[in-house]
């Protein structure tokens, strides 16, 4: 277990969701403009869970996701993960007049979620005064169990538990959700608290 | 994850839903009818809990699927996961480490591998029933459910046991092993 995935206070758990909910705000923001229809946001859940409890907590195992990861790297080393469903991926194709499953509609998820975690990265970076840098997105099209292991084991350092930081950005009208996960590797969380001062 | 189970009963399934990187093991008396299966995450750790790491998984599961009513000396294994999804960052080999991890735990315990299904880049859902023989089948992400040729199992070679002295087991042979 890694000393940085111990317990957090309240206060400092506050914190993180509202670090959470000012990136995902401005993300929402960014959302809105790409396709040009009003997003809603619920509030963040930030919550250490289990690493099968995080897993349970995103969905059925089994569910076809697709899965867009941005790694960010400076003071901070994290992850920032997208996952949509394929009702929502279609709705987002539909938007930018994309046939589905195509190479376009896929380099177009990928720029999405590029274009988000940016937008995410660049407040949070911002709000705690660390320099982050977002590296090329990657798109995967898998089980939702699958790929939230994978990228919450990262290196596989063992931690019990895991931050499990998630944001609902929700297109109004469509059925389209897209989940937002902060994903901090190890020892980053500790650095991310110690920045905010709490 | 981390999760173990074993079963005897005819019409039983055991699952692993959701492979990315980690491993889902079986092993397997076919004679006995019986198998164990654990969800396998890491390579090493702490053994808290056992099923979560391959150095640790494989003698409790080994234990767990005797204790079910398997004879230790008959038991075999199938491989499915230690996929690398994402082709980021240093640490993503952790499927491939993965695997290796549980077959070197396998040739301590003396247990051969007759089927594996490991590697590539797609998530898997691994099955194993238990019917009037015990069969593997595997749902790899944007593929048809397929079932894992098991072969080796039925085989009955009639040699007496193994002594234990030998470092590999060789009774029965890894011949319809499927990789990736």
């Amino acid at each position: 277990m890694t000393p940085d995935h111990a317990t957090y206070s309240p206060l400092q758990l506050d914190a993180l969701r509202e670090l959470a909910n000012v990136g995902a705000g401005n993300a929402t923001i960014s959302l809105e403009r790409l396709i040009g229809k009003p997003i809603g946001l619920d509030l963040p859940q930030v919550e250490l869970l289990a690493l099968d409890e995080a897993i349970e907590r995103a969905g059925p195992p089994e569910a076809e996701r697709y899965g867009i990861v941005v790694p960010a790297h400076g003071d901070f080393e994290a992850l920032v993960l997208l996952l949509i469903d394929p009702r929502g991926a279609a709705v987002l194709y539909g938007a930018f007049g994309l046939a589905r499953d195509s190479d376009e509609s896929y380099s177009m998820l990928a720029e999405l979620g590029n274009i988000l975690a940016s937008a995410y990265l660049g407040s949070l970076g911002r709000f705690s005064g660390m320099d982050l840098a977002p590296s090329p997105p990657q798109l995967v099209v898998d089980m939702l169990a699958a790929i939230l292991a994978t990228v919450l084991l990262g290196d596989g350092v063992d931690s019990d538990r895991v931050l499990f930081c998630d944001s609902q950005l929700s297109v109004e009208g469509e059925r389209c959700n897209v989940e937002m996960l902060l994903i901090p590797e190890a020892g980053a969380v500790g650095t991310l608290i110690e920045h905010l001062g709490v | 994850m981390g999760a173990l189970a074993t079963g005897w009963r005819p019409g039983s399934v055991l699952c692993c839903v959701g492979l990315g990187s980690c491993i889902g093991l079986a092993l397997v008396d076919q004679d006995a009818g019986v198998a164990g299966v654990a969800h396998i995450v890491m390579p090493a750790g702490d053994g808290d809990p056992p099923a979560h790491f391959a150095h640790t998984a494989v003698p409790v599961l080994a234990g767990r699927t005797v204790a079910a009513g398997a004879r230790r000396e008959d038991l075999v294994a199938i491989l499915v996961g230690g996929a690398q999804m994402f082709t980021f960052g240093s640490g993503q080999q952790i499927g491939a480490r993965n695997e290796q991890a549980v077959r070197e735990a396998l040739v301590q315990a003396h247990i051969p591998v007759v089927a594996a299904d490991t590697g590539g880049q797609s998530g898997r859902t691994f099955r194993v029933r238990i019917d009037d023989r015990v069969t593997a089948s595997v749902r790899t992400t944007g593929q048809a459910e397929k079932q894992l040729s098991l072969d080796q199992l039925v085989k009955q070679t009639g040699t007496t046991s193994d002594s234990g002295a030998s470092a590999v087991p060789n009774r029965r042979q890894t011949t319809s092993e499927m990789v990736n």
